[in-house]
C-alpha cells in the first residue's frame, strides 16, 4: 500500500464534500434534527413518568453512537455512488492505485466524518440538554472503535452489491444500514426486543455495542465481555465483507469499467 | 523489443465474442493507430490493455512483464484518455489534477500541474468546475491528465473529438513532439482518418473482434485500387453523368462537379473516352486513395459478413 495513493483518494472526496450541499447536510443537519425532535419526545415522554435524564441519555446517546456506524459505512457507499454517476471508476484504476487503497481510504474517511460528525452531534446534545455523552471518555473508545467497524462491515456489503447491480440498488447505501438498528437496541434496552428480535441481536455487534456504551454512559463500567464478542463478531464479518467486495470487483472487471453503470 | 505486447486477447461477453485472438505489438516510440467502425472491439481491446477489463483469455505485457503480475509498477508509467470517459463532475479543474497526481508516484506535484496547465492551456480554467466547462475544455483537462505522470506509454481514445480545429491541430502536433522529445508510445484511436495518417505509423484495422490488417496508413490506402476522379463542368455535367451511367462507372453529382470512382488504371482511358465523345470539363482533379477508402471498403466488407 503507498500512503499517496490513499491521501489521493481521500483528497478527490475531500473535495466533493466541500462542493456538495447534500454531504454537509447528511453531516450536520440530519443529526441535530434527529437529536432536536427525540431529545424533545423522549423529555416529554420522561416528564409523564419515570426519569427524565436516564430515557434522554438513552435516546440522545443513541442518536450520537448510531452517527459513527452510520457515517462509517456512508463514507464507503455514498463514495462508490458518485464514482458510478459521475463515471469516474475508470480515472481511478487506470492508475496504480489498488483496491486495498481504495477500501483504505473509505474507512480512514469513514473514521475522520465519524469524529467530526459524532463530536458535532455530541456538543449539540450537551448543548440542548445537558447531556454528557462522553463523561467517562475512555471508556466508550473500545465501543466507538466497534461501531465504526461495524459501518465498515455494512459499507462493504452495500459497496460490493452496488459495484454488482450498480445504480439499480443504490437506495441501499442510504437504507440498509437501518436493517440492523431495531435490533442494535440503539435507543432502548435489549430487553425490550421480542424474544425472537432478541435471537438475532446476539450476532449483531452493534448491539453489544448499544448496551454496553450505555453502562459506561449511566455508571461507568465498561463490561470488556461484551468488547470482546462485539470485536469478534466484526473481525468474521469484516473478512466475509472484505471478501465479498473483493469478488464484487472482481464481476466488475469481468464486465469492465467501461460498461460500468 | 515490443514496449507493449498483447498476446492472443480474446473477450466473450456471454454468447458474444468481442475480441476474437487479438495480438498486437507496440514499439518504443512509435504511434499505432487502433481503428475499426462502431463495436469492432477497439474499446474493449484498450481495456484489456488497460487492465479494467478482464480477458477470457490471452495475456498483456508492458516492457517484457506481465501486466495482471506487475500492475502497480507498469500503470505508473502507463496513462489513458478517452474523449467518452468523465471526470468528476463537481471538482474544480485544479482539484481533479491533484487528486490524480497523488494517484502516481512524482516527485513535485505542483510544479506538474502547473506545468500541464501551461501546456494544455488550461490556466484560464483551473478554478472553474468541471461540469461548467464546454465538451471540448473537458477533454484538453482529460488529455492532460494522461500527461501528468510522464507516461511511456499513452492510449488515447479519440483524444481530439469534439476539439475545435486548431486546438485538435494543437493536441496532435504536442503528441508527435512529445513523441519526439521522449520517445512516448502511443495507441491512438479515431474516427478522422486524416488524423490517423498525419500522426501514426502504424494502423490496426479491428473488424468484429478480429485485427484484419496491420500495415503503415500509406501501404492500407494503397491496396485500394480506386481512385476518385472529380470533374468541374459547366456545360456537359448531365451529359458526362449519363455516359458514366452507361459505362456502369460509381459517380455522384454536388453542384457543378462530379465525382467518379474508378479503378487508376482506367482513368486515362475514361478521359480520353469523355474528349472523343466531346463532353469538355473546365477542371479536373484526382483524388488517390485514403485511409478512409480503406476504412470504409473494410467497413463494408465487415457489414456484409
Amino acid at each position: 500500500m503507498r500512503l499517496h495513493r490513499i491521501w489521493g483518494v481521500v483528497l478527490r472526496y475531500n473535495y466533493l464534500f466541500k462542493h456538495s450541499l447534500d454531504r454537509q447536510v447528511d453531516a450536520f443537519y440530519w443529526p441535530t434534527v434527529d437529536l432536536v425532535l427525540w431529545g424533545v419526545t423522549s423529555s416529554y415522554i420522561a416528564s409523564q413518568g419515570g426519569s427524565v435524564n436516564q430515557l434522554l441519555l438513552m435516546v440522545v446517546s443513541g442518536i450520537v453512537l448510531w452517527t459513527i456506524l452510520y457515517r462509517g459505512q456512508y463514507e464507503f457507499t455514498v463514495n462508490i455512488l458518485e464514482e458510478v454517476w459521475n463515471k469516474n471508476l475508470i480515472n481511478m484504476f487506470v492508475s496504480p492505485l489498488k483496491l486495498s487503497e481504495w477500501v483504505a481510504a473509505f474507512s480512514l474517511l469513514g473514521l475522520s466524518k465519524a469524529i467530526v460528525s459524532s463530536g458535532f452531534a455530541a456538543l449539540m446534545a450537551l448543548f440542548l440538554y445537558k447531556a454528557h455523552i462522553f463523561a467517562h471518555g475512555f471508556l466508550l473508545l473500545p465501543f466507538l472503535f466497534l461501531l465504526l467497524m461495524t459501518g465498515w462491515c455494512v459499507g462493504l456489503v452495500v459497496g460490493g452489491l452496488i459495484l454488482r447491480y450498480g445504480t439499480r440498488v443504490q437506495i441501499f447505501a442510504w437504507g440498509m444500514v437501518s436493517i440492523i438498528a431495531p435490533f442494535s437496541a440503539v435507543y432502548y434496552p435489549l430487553s425490550a426486543l421480542p424474544n425472537w428480535a432478541q435471537k438475532v441481536a446476539v450476532i449483531i455487534p452493534s448491539s453489544y455495542v448499544f448496551e454496553g456504551s450505555r453502562e459506561v454512559i449511566t455508571s461507568g463500567i465498561l463490561d470488556w465481555h461484551k468488547v470482546i464478542i462485539a470485536l469478534s463478531l466484526n473481525v468474521f464479518y469484516l473478512a466475509l465483507a472484505t471478501a465479498f467486495f473483493k469478488s464484487s470487483f472482481k464481476k466488475v472487471l469481468d464486465r469492465g469499467l467501461v460498461k460500468f453503470k | 523489443m515490443a514496449i507493449l505486447e498483447a498476446k492472443n486477447l480474446s473477450k466473450r461477453f456471454g454468447k458474444f465474442q468481442a475480441v476474437d485472438d487479438v495480438s498486437l505489438s507496440l514499439k518504443e516510440g512509435e504511434i499505432l493507430g487502433l481503428l475499426g467502425p462502431n463495436g469492432a472491439g477497439k474499446t474493449t481491446t484498450i481495456q484489456m490493455l488497460l487492465g479494467i477489463l478482464t480477458p477470457t483469455a490471452g495475456e498483456v505485457f508492458y516492457f517484457g512483464k506481465s501486466l495482471s503480475d506487475y500492475r502497480e509498477e507498469i500503470l505508473e508509467q502507463v496513462n489513458f484518455s478517452s474523449t467518452y470517459t468523465n471526470l468528476p463532475w463537481d471538482l474544480t479543474v485544479r482539484e481533479c489534477l491533484s487528486f490524480v497526481s497523488y494517484l502516481y508516484d512524482i516527485d513535485d506535484r505542483q510544479g506538474r500541474i502547473k506545468k500541464i496547465a501551461d501546456l494544455f492551456r488550461l490556466d484560464q480554467i483551473l478554478g472553474k468546475n468541471i461540469m461548467d466547462l464546454s465538451a471540448g475544455q473537458i477533454t484538453r483537462v482529460n488529455v492532460a491528465k494522461s500527461f501528468i505522470n510522464f507516461p511511456k506509454v499513452l492510449l488515447l481514445d479519440e483524444p481530439t473529438a469534439s476539439l475545435d480545429p486548431d486546438v485538435a491541430d494543437y493536441i496532435r502536433k504536442f503528441l508527435l513532439e512529445d513523441r519526439q522529445k521522449f520517445n512516448t508510445s502511443i495507441i491512438f484511436t479515431s474516427h478522422n482518418m486524416a488524423e490517423v495518417e498525419e500522426v501514426c505509423d502504424r494502423v490496426i484495422f479491428i473488424n468484429h473482434g478480429r485485427i484484419v490488417a496491420d500495415d503503415t496508413p500509406e501501404n492500407l490506402a494503397n491496396t485500394i485500387q480506386t481512385s476518385h476522379v472529380q470533374l468541374l463542368s459547366l456545360k456537359n455535367l448531365e451529359a458526362i453523368a449519363g455516359y458514366c451511367t452507361k459505362l456502369n462507372l460509381d459517380h455522384k453529382l454536388e453542384g457543378k462537379r462530379i465525382t467518379i470512382t474508378i479503378r487508376e488504371k482506367q482513368i486515362a482511358g475514361l478521359l480520353q473516352d469523355l474528349s472523343g465523345q466531346n463532353l469538355s470539363y473546365e477542371e479536373i482533379s484526382i483524388e488517390k486513395p485514403t485511409l478512409e477508402d480503406f476504412f470504409l471498403e473494410q467497413s463494408k466488407k465487415g457489414s456484409l459478413r
